[in-house]
Parts: structure tokens; sequence; C-alpha cells
């Protein structure tokens, strides 16, 4: 069954983190989208580790096989008249490009904007940069950690004595990607509308801007910076991460009037003392409030004390690791993970839809696996009208 | 308004409440699209923060929540810009002849209610689409809307944590830390947005509805997806590195001059690391074999860091960051609050937006998420008031006279003031 972008032609020119989660979202919806790396090495997040496959391992690591799946490969130097004139000519037909090179690099290779927009007005070019294609800061250098940090993000997270902290998973980089797909979106509707394409400019370190909520919301409003808390949240008590029997789970003790549960659950009469009732009262009282928690957490695993807050209308939750999330039963009986067979990587369970669209006639979500490097030459360039002669000649010259 | 709304002729009423709904429909309201923020005056959204605040809670302008604090609250009044606010009763017979007339008039109904509370209101998405046959209904409770757990709830900081997220973050050697945020929240807003767009496409050219199912937590597990393989790989699970990489190093927050003045640094290749040898003034270290290459300096990181630590712990936050952007490597500061808006890059480009709301003064927000050349965002106006647009909603969208409305509000079923305050 066809996905809900069914026909939509997309022009991949990202590589790492946040251009490909844009265009994986576009693939898993059924657009049709051409992957253009480098003849080569492809993608340098082919060579990220872990491998499944040590012996091949541009084919198989794990990041670059599930950023990248249902997309086809198409290997082409940009530096090239030929190779520019191939993005050109694809350009001409597709709906949607989008590129995560510095700011000023699609200029140099003569696929800007404006020279893309005279093969095809109606494009969506969607740019994804560290920090935008404009402004002081536009060709600084920079990886997750520098932009989590530029963001705001990284100066609230960790512990008040101790350093500010990044997250362990590249969430500005995927957050960003994440954020692109909408903008593409937006556009492309725009452009099916009004026959306009046009440019987007989508900065990392202002994905983590945007994401700050409360704590810019705090220093705007009132002049108070929000700092580090560690693991307790913002002006808040029993709520956040604590130790327990095998592992660590999610004490979230609100809304006040869920709050006497907590005393029930945990079998302490202390807690449902009435200093503690409301969440004023536990944050002037946390030591005291956490005091009386442990013992019990330390006796409980972690998915008995999440279900027993559950159970009693908390929102509980739990640190899960990897081996929990696959054998989460929740994700398993709602059919998350998807099975995929890879040549080199071999079969692995890869994490699901981040959302169902649900409707008879469509498939909720499109999965293949990734492509191999340049896998889908002869396919899309046969598709322009190359002869295989012509495509062999490409390969001698080094453009694909 | 001189620029197209790519998103003008889409009507998106929203139940949503807190974050993870709310910021969809900002990205959404941001680019033009017509969002009716629905509330009831007894369950308000609770980011409008308490009837009555206890001291030091919430975001008031200068800490003063005043009298009306549900309309004060920097929180809220950072998500519903150009969005539509509206109160009504789903509960009452009058309300929901109101509703219903609304949702056969909308594109698509989003809500993140606990799962099954709208349809024990009698709302589920085979009830609405019997009044508006094409509706997109896009629904995101915690856990989806089937399995075992379907009933649970959770906010954005437990996603952090049963996506894996909270357990790959933390200082080495320690236990997992939350972030400063609750991530969950904007990354199923995010995914929301763009899959309902993808949806109103789909119905423009079918003429065809359809319910959407969101799992806030299988949205979250999405952003750690290449974690779940790699555990398939190696049996090994992520460990907690602070702020050093699993691929690169030097890679770390280094403490420079000043209160809590930090400078990152990230590494990535032998090109950078030659520079960095040299700015810090031991040239000599590009060519020891204990730092020559990634892997070298992977493993010897601690001692890097220590290097590296002490040439930066008296210099200047931004002399140091100029002095490595100039050679080319990925540095740059740990940015507070006030450095954020009053940042030279960030204010040259607009990041942020000055607002001014009728009971909170003019303020700075959060901005557009991204820049488009053809139809830029648009703000029209600063978050609403509780129940702000009743009147404008009611008469000019379902005809309703003045004297319907005011009966509407005589009978406690819209309204402006709120009549209960359940906060989480």
């Amino acid at each position: 069954m066809p996905g809900l972008l069914e026909g939509v032609k997309v022009i991949d020119l990202t590589h790492y983190f946040a251009g490909p989660y844009c265009a994986k979202l576009l693939a898993t919806l059924g657009a049709e989208v051409i992957k253009v790396e480098r003849p080569g090495g492809g993608d340098p997040l082919r060579h990220f580790p872990p491998f499944a496959n040590p012996r091949q391992p541009g084919e198989s690591g794990a990041w670059f096989l599930y950023l990248n799946t249902a997309k086809k490969s198409l290997t082409l130097d940009l530096k090239t008249d030929q190779g520019r004139a191939i993005i050109l000519e694809l350009a001409r037909s597709a709906d949607i490009l989008v590129e995560n090179f510095a700011p000023g690099t699609m200029a140099k290779l003569g696929l800007d904007y404006p020279a893309l927009r005279r093969e095809n007005p109606a494009l969506v070019m969607t740019s994804i940069s560290n920090y935008g294609q404009t402004g002081p800061y536009r060709d600084w250098k920079a990886s997750e950690i520098n932009l989590y940090a530029a963001g705001g993000l990284m100066n609230i997270t960790g512990e008040p004595e101790q350093p500010p902290l990044k997250e362990g998973a590249p969430l500005a980089q995927l957050g960003a990607g994440q954020n692109a797909f909408v903008a593409t979106m937006t556009a492309l509707l725009h452009a099916e509308d009004s026959g306009e394409g046009q440019h987007i400019d989508l900065a990392i370190a202002e994905y983590a801007t945007n994401v700050l909520e409360n704590a810019l919301m705090q220093y705007s409003y009132s002049g108070r910076e929000f700092t580090r808390v560690g693991n307790r949240g913002y002006g808040r008590a029993a709520w956040g991460i604590y130790p327990c029997q095998d592992g660590f789970v999610g004490i979230i003790a609100g809304p006040d009037q869920n709050w006497p549960e907590v005393a029930n659950i945990m079998e302490r009469e202390e807690l449902a003392d009435a200093r503690f009732a409301s969440r004023q009262g536990r944050l002037l009282n946390a030591d005291e409030v956490d005091a009386l928690m442990l013992p019990w957490l330390l006796e409980h695993d972690k998915v008995d004390i999440f279900k027993a807050g559950q159970e009693h209308g908390l929102g509980f939750s739990f640190v899960a690791e990897m081996r929990d999330i696959l054998e989460m039963e929740q994700l398993t009986a709602r059919d998350y993970f998807v099975s995929l067979e890879h040549p080199v990587a071999g079969t692995l369970q890869y994490p699901g839809p981040p959302i169902s669209p649900e409707s008879g006639d469509i498939a909720s979500w499109v999965y293949r696996r990734a492509p191999l490097l340049a896998e889908h030459c002869l396919e899309i360039l046969g598709g322009l009208g190359y002869s295989a002669a012509e495509v062999e000649r490409l390969h001698a010259e080094g453009v694909i | 308004m001189s620029k197209a709304q790519p998103l003008k002729n889409y009507r998106i009423l929203d139940l949503s409440r807190i974050w993870a709904g709310p910021y969809c429909t900002k990205l959404l309201a941001d680019m033009g699209a017509e969002v009716i923020k629905l509330e009831s005056l007894r369950v308000y959204d609770s980011h409008r923060g308490p009837v009555s605040p206890a001291p030091g809670i919430a975001a008031y302008p200068d800490s003063d929540p005043g009298p009306e604090p549900w309309n004060r609250n920097g929180w809220f009044n950072c998500l519903h810009m150009s969005k539509y606010g509206i109160t009504l009763e789903l509960t009452e017979a009058k309300g929901r002849q109101v509703f219903e007339e609304l949702v056969s008039i909308s594109d698509a109904v989003i809500e993140n209610f606990r799962q099954g509370s709208l349809a024990r209101l009698g709302y589920d998405y085979e009830t609405l689409r019997r009044i508006r046959p094409d509706l997109i209904y896009a629904s995101m409770p915690a856990f989806g809307n089937s399995g075992p757990w379907q009933n649970y709830v959770a906010y954005g900081i437990g996603q952090e944590q049963l996506s894996g997220m909270a357990h790959m973050t933390g200082y080495a050697n320690d236990g997992p830390m939350k972030s400063g945020i609750n991530h969950g929240d904007p990354i199923t807003g995010s995914h929301a947005a763009g899959v309902l767009l993808a949806a109103l496409r789909y119905r423009r050219r079918t003429g065809k509805g359809m319910f959407v199912d969101v799992s806030q937590q299988e949205s979250a597990v999405a952003l750690i997806g290449g974690e779940v393989l790699a555990y398939q790989m190696t049996g090994q699970e992520p460990e907690r590195r602070g702020n050093h990489s699993p691929w690169f190093a030097p890679h770390n927050a280094y403490p420079c001059a000043g209160a809590d003045r930090w400078v990152t640094i990230a590494v990535t290749n032998n090109d950078q690391w030659r520079q960095l040898a040299e700015v810090i003034g031991r040239p000599e270290l590009a060519d020891n074999p204990q730092y020559a290459d990634n892997a070298a300096r992977l493993e010897n990181q601690r001692e890097l860091d220590r290097i590296i630590g002490e040439w930066a712990a008296d210099r200047d936050l931004w002399d140091i960051t100029r002095q490595l952007q100039e050679r080319g490597i990925p540095a740059g500061p740990v940015l507070r609050g006030p450095d954020l808006l009053e940042n030279e890059h960030y204010t040259e480009r607009g990041t942020f937006n000055y607002v001014d709301h009728p009971q909170a003064g003019p303020k700075w927000y959060q901005g557009f998420a991204w820049r488009m050349s053809a139809t830029p965002g648009q703000v029209h106006w600063p978050s609403p008031t509780l129940g702000q647009h009743n009147r404008q909603i009611y008469r000019e969208l379902l005809g309703l006279t003045d004297g319907d409305i005011d009966r509407l509000e005589e009978g406690g079923v819209i309204g402006t003031k709120p009549t209960g305050s359940r906060i989480i």
C-alpha cells in the first residue's frame, strides 16, 4: 500500500544526523527520497560505530542504518559539471530538496536556491545548518555539544556544582531535523496551493532555543535565571529520578490531590503529613520527603514501582535501558518494532513509526532497509534517460 | 499581513494542554493555521498555572501573579501566540451542541487527554467523523490508543526516562540525569505537526480524513533509534559519559574565567586537533602518538581534558571562542538566559520575538522555529487570555447572536473566569 506522501519526490543532500532524520520522516511516510552521497565514503555517518558487521563498517553502522531507512542511494561528485547537471535535472521533477551543508556550500557548487528555482519554481529547498544561513555565527564550526550549549539547554542540565551537561543522544540535531520536516511539509502545501516554492532556513542552535520553554520564560518575565537542579524538577520535590532496587525510577508526585496515594503506595504514613500536602510544602521539605520515600524505592523493582504509581493514577515512570525498550510489553503489544533484513547488517529490530496515521487505503508507514552506497545509481539515472553505457562512463570518470 | 500565510486555509480545533500538543499547534499557528484553542473553565490548561499560586511558582512578570495569574504566566504565554482562545464546557448540553458545530467546520481536532477521556464524553473518532466525515483526529495520549498501558499517564519528564534518553545521559560513573526541559513534549509535538500536515495534504487530494494515533513514548524512542540498533549489535548498553562523545575527543565543557562560565570544545578530526594544540600553546602535542589520531585521543582524553582545562581556566569565554573559531575548531559558549536575549547572532537573526501581552506587558519569547523566504512566520496577536475570543469565534464562525452568547455565559457554558484549577 502507498504511504501518505506517495508521489512526492525528494532530493536528499544531507549527512550526519539532522538532515537525514528530516528526510527519513519524509521517506517513511511514503515519499521517494534519493539520498545523494559523495563517491567513495558516502555519508560520513556510515563510518560511525558500532557496526553490525565490522568487516563492512560503511554499510552496517547503527545510526546510519536507523536514519536512512526507505531511502535510495545515488553517489555523485557535486563538484563536477556532470554531477551538478544531474542534480539540476533531478530538481526539475522533484518537489523537495533537503541539504545540510555548511552555509555557502550550495552556492559554491552552483546549486543555491536561485539556481534551483530557475529549474523548478515550485521546488521547496530546505537548508538545515548549525547557526543558520545568516548572522555573525553563520560560519562557525559546531558539533552537537556546541549547539546544545549555544541554545541554552546545556546550562540548565546537570548538577548545580558540576559542569553543565549535554544529552547522551544528539537531540539538538534530531529535533532540528524533525522541525525541518514540519517546515518542509508547510512549504510543500503552500507550493501545491500557489505554485510558489521557497527556501527554508532552519538553524539547529535555534531549535534548542525554541524548546527552552520555561527557562527562557522565567528569565524574560521575572529576570530570575534558571539554574541546574540535577534530577529534581525545577521548583518541585518528589519530581525526578530516584534509585530503586534494579535501576532508576521517575517519581512524579502530582497533582496535589493525588499526593496522598504516594503514602499508600509506599506504605509510609509519614508521607501523608499535612506539611507535604502541597507542591510548595514538599519543596520546602524536599530532603525529608526523599528520605521517607527512599527505603521503599530501594526495596522495589522499577517496573513494579512504575505500575504501582500508574494503578493509583500517578504518572510514575522508570529509566528504561535499551533492553527494557526492546522487551517493553506496551511496545510489543502495539507491534512497534519492525524487523528489517539487510544484506550486510543482517536482521535487526528497528524502532517503528513515531506516529501512526490510520486510514484504510494507505500504509501508516513505509519501511525498507537503508540503502547500500550507490545501490540505486542505475535506477535513478536510468529514470533521467541515461543509458547503461552512459552510467558506466560516469562511473569511470568518477562522477558517480 | 503583506505576505501569504502558507497554512491559512486550515482550521484546527485544539483541545490539547501543557506542552506537547500546544507545541504542535504553535508550529502550525506561526505559519498561519487558524488554531482554536478550547479550554474548560473548570479544568483550564494547567500551563496557565494555579488560580492562587504559591510564591516562586511559574513565571509571572516581575514575579507578581497579579489579580488574574492564569493570564500572566509566561509558561502559557510563550506557546499560544496567534491562536484563538475560547472556553466551553463539554459536560453541558448546550456546550456539546456548540462543540459539535465547531467540529463540523474544523479540518482537524487534536487532543492530548489521558487516553479515553474524550471517548467518555462521547467524542471518540467514530462519533466525530459522523459530524465531519473528512475530519483528521489526532489523539496523543502518553502511550497511544492501544496496548496494556494505554490508560497510563506520563509527562514529558517521564518520557525522557521511558524512551531511554535519561539512561544514556549523565556524568560518568553516576546515575541517569534528566534534562533541564522535558524533551518528550516538543518531540511529540513536532512529529504530530508534520504528520498532521501530511494527512491534510492527503485529504486535499482524496477527500478522506483519518485517525492519527500518537504515542508520546514511541515518538520519543524514535529519537534514540540508533542506540536501539547499537544495543542489538554489541549487547552493550550505552554508557553515561558526561560531556564526552563515543566518537571523538577531546570533547567537553571547560570552565573559563568568571562564575559558572563554560566553553564547549569538540575536536572531530586531526586538522582541528593540530590547530587546537597550537592555540593552547602546546604544538608539540599534535604529533605526540598519545594524541595524534582520534583513537589515541579517545583513549587519553582525561589527560587532554586536564591540559585544555588548565588553558581555559583563567581565560575569557568569548576570547576563547573567537580564537578557536578563527582556527576552524568547533567551540562555543554555554549560553545562559541573559546571554541568549542579548546575543549578537540571535539578535541579528531575530531569533526571539518581542510581543506585547495585555496582562503581561511587552516580553521576549521563543520565536519561529525556522525562516521561510516566501511565507515567513508572523505573530498576529499575543497568547489569548482565558476565553478572550469567545465572542469573536461564536459570533463570526458559528453565527450565534450576542443574546445567544450572553445566555451561554449566564449558564456557565462559556466565560473568562476560572471555576476550578486542577494543576499538575
